[in-house]
């Protein structure tokens, strides 16, 4: 054997090694009765920039790329992917407090006006996640409108 | 359409309330003057609109949640509930600094309690 053998076969065999840990995931899940989506109060354009930009990540309905199945890469996307839903999941939209619901949306204001979500890193590789002026517009629109018609809803089951 | 009735309705039977108030107008019915002690005592300092703390700031003005409107203040008084039963305010690092920046057991209550009031319609 050369020296080259040994200086490629090492991390060819390590790459392969590393396919054997299992990789951690979260399981795909298509049909979600408290989705936000799903649960028809969001009109068509907002659904579809919330699909195409955010649902990878903050939904149950992540489309896994092949290189999600391959480590380590497959380890970077399962970690981002578990800390997108805990933070914000769509798919339980319906099981979040209202309250709460009001966070989320504030939160969701505040990082797609200072450019924070979609990520970067994320973006890079999805172009199509990407947001133009309009589509951002169009999110912050929809958020503080869905919150003031939260606030009402709060408020009158208050006096009632 | 019932929500826009519903929208004028609230409007048109909250405005008097607050000119009665003598008192900061935006700050009267939502806080109590208790709360709004602990408030600039334990809290201000760190989140207010010319604060050094970058990161307080940003997560919590209280200059700004003052001139905000309703579904902004009920969404940051949301996180700040979840954020103090947490345990989390003050930050045990500025803590250690200022000891004396604890919130008391009955200011954290007073403030839990102010902060969670307008959960109970929830669940």
């Amino acid at each position: 054997m050369k020296r080259w053998h040994y200086l490629l076969g090492g991390p060819v065999l390590l790459l392969l090694l590393i396919q054997l840990v299992p990789n951690e995931l979260p399981p795909v899940v298509h049909t979600n009765p408290g989705d936000l989506i799903q649960s028809g109060i969001v009109d068509e354009e907002v659904a579809s920039i919330l699909k195409v930009s955010c649902y990878n990540c903050h939904s149950n309905e992540t489309d896994y790329p092949w290189y999600s199945y391959v480590a380590p890469s497959s380890w970077l996307v399962a970690r981002d992917v578990r800390l997108a839903r805990e933070e914000l999941n769509f798919s339980t939209w319906k099981e979040i407090d209202m309250i709460d619901q009001l966070g989320k949306l504030d939160d969701i204001y505040q990082e797609v006006e200072s450019g924070k979500m979609p990520m970067d890193v994320y973006t890079v590789v999805h172009t199509s996640a990407k947001l133009d002026e309009r589509q951002r517009e169009l999110i912050l629109t929809w958020a503080e409108e869905t919150m003031d018609v939260i606030a009402e809803e709060e408020e009158s089951e208050e006096e009632g | 359409m019932a929500a826009l009735i519903g929208l004028l309705f609230f409007q048109g039977t909250t405005k008097p309330e607050l000119e009665n108030y003598p008192v900061h107008p935006m700050m009267a019915p939502d806080m109590p003057a208790n709360v709004k002690t602990i408030v600039e005592q334990k809290c201000y300092g760190c989140h207010n609109a010319d604060s050094k703390n970058e990161k307080g700031k940003a997560k919590l003005d209280w200059d700004e949640f003052e001139a905000s409107k309703k579904s902004k203040q009920m969404a940051a008084k949301g996180k700040i509930s979840e954020v103090l039963r947490e345990g989390e305010m003050p930050p045990k690092k500025f803590l250690e600094m200022k000891p004396e920046g604890k919130l008391s057991e009955a200011e954290l209550a007073t403030l839990i309690d102010w902060s969670a009031s307008k959960k109970k319609g929830a669940n």
